[in-house]
């Protein structure tokens, strides 16, 4: 009987995102008798929980709360500890780049460890999260969806396509997921307002649900000021009332969710509810895009898309004007004639052998060939046999700069040396 | 198909892995084919890079680590390569060759070749590595050989791997041997995950299983062999001669396909049948070309398995005329000296001048007096190499040895460095 744990220690979306790796476990689990198991922060056990039903769920406390002594800490962590050590894992996922994760790692043999590892007080990580390490460095020309890269760690992925349900309306009307964790990568109330208004005429909605946590209502309630009455009467905001579960409830029976890149919009893919996301700043849709069949992203494409979300903007935040261009509402809006501002790019989602995939719909895609040249790379790198049918030759340059002597010379980080046939 | 010379060639080990034995084997034919072979034994720097594991330090610190002292390691064949002047340089996969050493050694005239014993599909990293060497040898056929091609890699020559008569035999079994490493259904292997869940269903045969990788499995802990240990090839070759049937299912790391689907041949297909053992060997594409239908017998499903290992249990003469004709197959065709030799042959048909650059000799024995002639020409037959054999190559060759030199061989060595210091005087 095979027993899988994945520690995801990270927050909300990345929770939602770990879908693809826990239903290929599961999968694999339900084949042979085999049980998954889920490491999560303490906020995020009961959601955990209704998301993924097949999983036992270990609660950590990974994050600081208010109130939260380190006494009480250490004693919920040696208790979590204490019932991982006591059930022998045969794989173990660390997700995180974070110290917490791979402390906890420590805890298991190296063979058993996939992604961030830890072992005799030595930190590493897996041969493919190597490889994203340096492809980090070009992010444009990147595009392997954050949810492949973890379902990637193990040998056999889920199919991208049974991951998440194919999106389509569910009854409950428009809803608008307010600024995310990072408020550079929303749009302001005065540029959301009027593309809430158009998707709301455009879509014959007659309700509208304002979503988001309590530090969100202000945004909520500058948003009411801008909308018309029509559909500022239409609006029910509920930001600062939900919790998980009722965000969950909510979300999952809208006909379509206004987003940022946030959680919000990955537990929207998640029930298979179809998503229009804005994507500026930091947000790449080619690796944080809503997963599965149905979504469309649109993507600010300017020559410093994607930023790094740590660094400070010197371009004047000029990624967001593309979303303030009337072009940009009028093909919002649905004209097939209207001229879409430089600068902005509407993808849909699909998925392909490697995973999710954005495809252009309309505007320009200059990193387009970049990326499916990478993606064929890693098909191979990844798939094997599935990828018989890809060409090596334009993918010679990313062999020659991706890949480093240590990756083929040595055994991969925790695997035997004996390696025999 | 050889080249008619002794050649110097300097066979670069992987630091672990399945290539590593085969990388010896090659070695050894090639010696015995009366070339100079040295051996870059990689293995012992292995011990270096594991202590890197242990110095605690951030993931990226180590990441820079490990390649640099790759980078050593790379510079020590260099040097290498500089000392022993070989004609050519013979890696296996997976060893520490960096693109710039292959970059230098290019440079320099030196011809390299890659013997790639792998399955390019699960090892990608070819298209970093490929062009940057003279030949390279695969296991694998079309596909492999366009994609190569396509990536700056015209010279690929297919040769499947093989066995070696001298290691690879017929041995008698002893009762305690036999205790030891017998079974009625024998594997020697890892415990990839095909194996595990196809193994779960011959548990009322008399399995035994031999090798590592298989921990955590309860279904098959009884049926696991000498604590489920790493083998060497020694025990393997007690293990293969021990059985009545020994199976050889090739791995997979997908669980889903028990009995994988696959094109190249695994070595266990021609030690077996080199040792003269009975094997019942899963179908693979290529396989029909190296062995006939009545040599081995081969399995597509695990239905057919179960059907085929009741049939040879239980007709012993029928087991004995297939291994028997394996054999005489694998001794006619399937050597590492045949190997090498094809090898070789290749390199000099894409490289017409090759070997170039060495100055012209006189044999080794033409200069020597009687009776030390006499003496050293029993040495060239203890070192297999051929009579007419430079003196240079004969002092590589005597450098090469292990251990205590004879008086014989260190005369010899004195005579080499009196003429280097006297050369021109």
């Amino acid at each position: 009987m095979a027993r899988f744990l994945v520690l995801q220690l990270a927050r909300l979306g990345d929770l939602v995102q770990t879908r693809r790796l826990l239903a290929g476990l599961a999968a694999k689990a339900a084949a042979g008798g085999g049980e998954v198991h889920l490491a999560v922060d303490r906020s995020l056990a009961g959601l955990a929980g209704r998301l993924y039903p097949f999983a036992r769920i270990h609660s950590l406390p990974a994050h600081a709360g208010p109130g939260r002594s380190a006494a009480e800490t250490a004693g919920l962590a040696r208790k979590a500890c204490g019932e991982l050590a006591a059930i022998a894992f045969d794989r173990v996922f660390c997700l995180n780049f974070s110290p917490l994760g791979m402390a906890v790692s420590a805890m298991f043999p190296p063979e058993v460890q996939r992604g961030y590892r830890q072992y005799a007080g030595q930190t590493d990580k897996d041969g493919l999260l190597r490889l994203v390490f340096r492809l980090a460095r070009d992010r444009r020309g990147s595009g392997l969806n954050l949810a492949d890269i973890w379902a990637h760690l193990d040998d056999e992925a889920l199919p991208a396509a049974q991951v998440n349900p194919v999106a389509v309306p569910r009854g409950g009307g428009l809803g608008v997921a307010l600024a995310g964790r990072t408020a550079r990568r929303s749009l302001s109330p005065d540029i959301l307002a009027p593309l809430v208004r158009t998707l709301f005429r455009a879509g014959g909605a007659s309700r509208v649900t304002l979503l988001g946590t309590a530090a969100q209502a202000g945004e909520a309630r500058a948003l009411l000021r801008k909308l018309d009455p029509a559909v500022a009467a239409a609006c029910t905001d509920l930001t600062g009332q939900t919790d998980l579960a009722g965000l969950c409830d909510t979300i999952s029976g809208l006909d379509r969710l206004i987003t940022p890149d946030t959680g919000a919009m990955h537990l929207a893919a998640f029930f298979g509810v179809p998503v229009t996301a804005f994507f500026l700043s930091s947000a790449w849709c080619h690796e944080t895009g809503p997963y599965g069949l149905g979504h469309e992203v649109w993507q600010a494409t300017l020559p410093c898309a994607p930023c790094l979300e740590a660094a400070p903007c010197d371009q004047g935040h000029v990624c967001r004007l593309p979303f303030a261009d009337p072009g940009f509402l009028r093909a919002l809006a649905g004209s097939a004639k209207a001229v879409l501002p430089p600068g902005l790019a509407l993808f849909a989602t699909d998925c392909d052998a490697l995973g999710a995939v954005c495809r252009l719909l309309r505007g320009e895609d200059a990193s387009a060939t970049a990326r499916q040249t990478l993606r064929d790379f890693l098909a191979r790198h990844l798939l094997g046999a599935v990828a018989e049918a890809t060409d090596p030759a334009p993918g010679r340059e990313l062999a020659e700069r991706l890949v480093m002597e240590t990756d083929w010379i040595l055994p991969p980080p925790g695997r035997t040396a004996s390696r025999e046939w | 198909m050889g080249v008619g010379k002794t050649l110097r060639i300097l066979v670069i080990l992987p630091m672990y892995g399945g290539s590593l034995p085969v990388g010896r084997f090659c070695a050894s034919a090639l010696k015995e084919l009366g070339h100079v072979a040295e051996v870059f034994e990689a293995p012992g720097f292995y011990g270096a890079f594991e202590a890197l594991k242990t110095l605690r330090v951030t993931s990226d610190r180590l990441e820079y680590l490990e390649n640099s002292f790759l980078q050593v390691v790379s510079q020590a064949i260099s040097a290498k390569v500089e000392t022993f002047g070989p004609d050519l340089v013979l890696a296996l996969a997976q060893a520490p060759l960096s693109r710039q050493t292959l970059k230098r050694l290019r440079r320099d005239g030196v011809k390299t070749a890659m013997w790639f014993v792998e399955d390019f599909q699960l090892f990608t990293y070819w298209e970093t590595f490929a062009p940057y060497y003279d030949v390279f040898a695969v296991i694998q056929k079309e596909p492999f050989a366009h994609k190569l091609a396509a990536i700056g890699q015209p010279n690929v020559v297919y040769l499947p791997m093989a066995a070696d008569p001298a290691v690879h035999r017929p041995l008698e079994i002893s009762p305690v041997e036999r205790r030891t490493y017998g079974a009625e259904v024998s594997f020697m292997g890892a415990g990839y995950p095909n194996r595990r869940l196809a193994f779960a269903r011959l548990l009322d045969f008399g399995l035994g299983i031999f090798g590592s990788d298989w921990d955590g499995d309860a279904a098959l802990s009884g049926r696991l062999r000498l604590g489920g240990r790493r083998i060497d090839t020694e025990e393997a070759v007690k293990i293969f001669n021990a059985a009545t049937v020994n199976l050889n299912l090739h791995s997979s790391v997908l669980a889903k396909e028990l009995v994988p689907a696959g094109d190249f041949v695994n070595p266990r297909t021609f030690e077996l049948a080199m040792c003269g053992a009975f094997q019942l060997v899963s179908e693979r594409t290529l396989l029909p070309e190296l062995f006939a239908d009545d040599e081995l017998v081969r399995f597509g499903s695990m239905e057919e398995l179960r059907e085929k290992l009741a049939h040879f249990l239980a007709h012993p003469e029928e087991r004995q005329a297939y291994a028997q004709r394996a054999r005489a197959r694998a001794l006619a065709e399937h050597t590492y000296g045949q190997r090498m030799e094809q090898l070789l042959g290749f390199v000099a048909r894409c490289f017409p001048d090759w070997p170039a650059g060495r100055q012209e000799a006189e044999a080794a024995l033409a200069g020597l007096p009687e009776p030390l002639r006499q003496e050293t020409a029993a040495l060239l037959r203890d070192l297999s190499l051929p009579a007419d054999v430079t003196f240079p190559d004969l002092i590589a060759a005597v450098r090469a040895r292990q251990g205590r030199l004879t008086p014989l061989e260190t005369s010899l060595l004195f005579l080499d460095e009196w003429q280097r210091q006297y050369a021109g005087s």
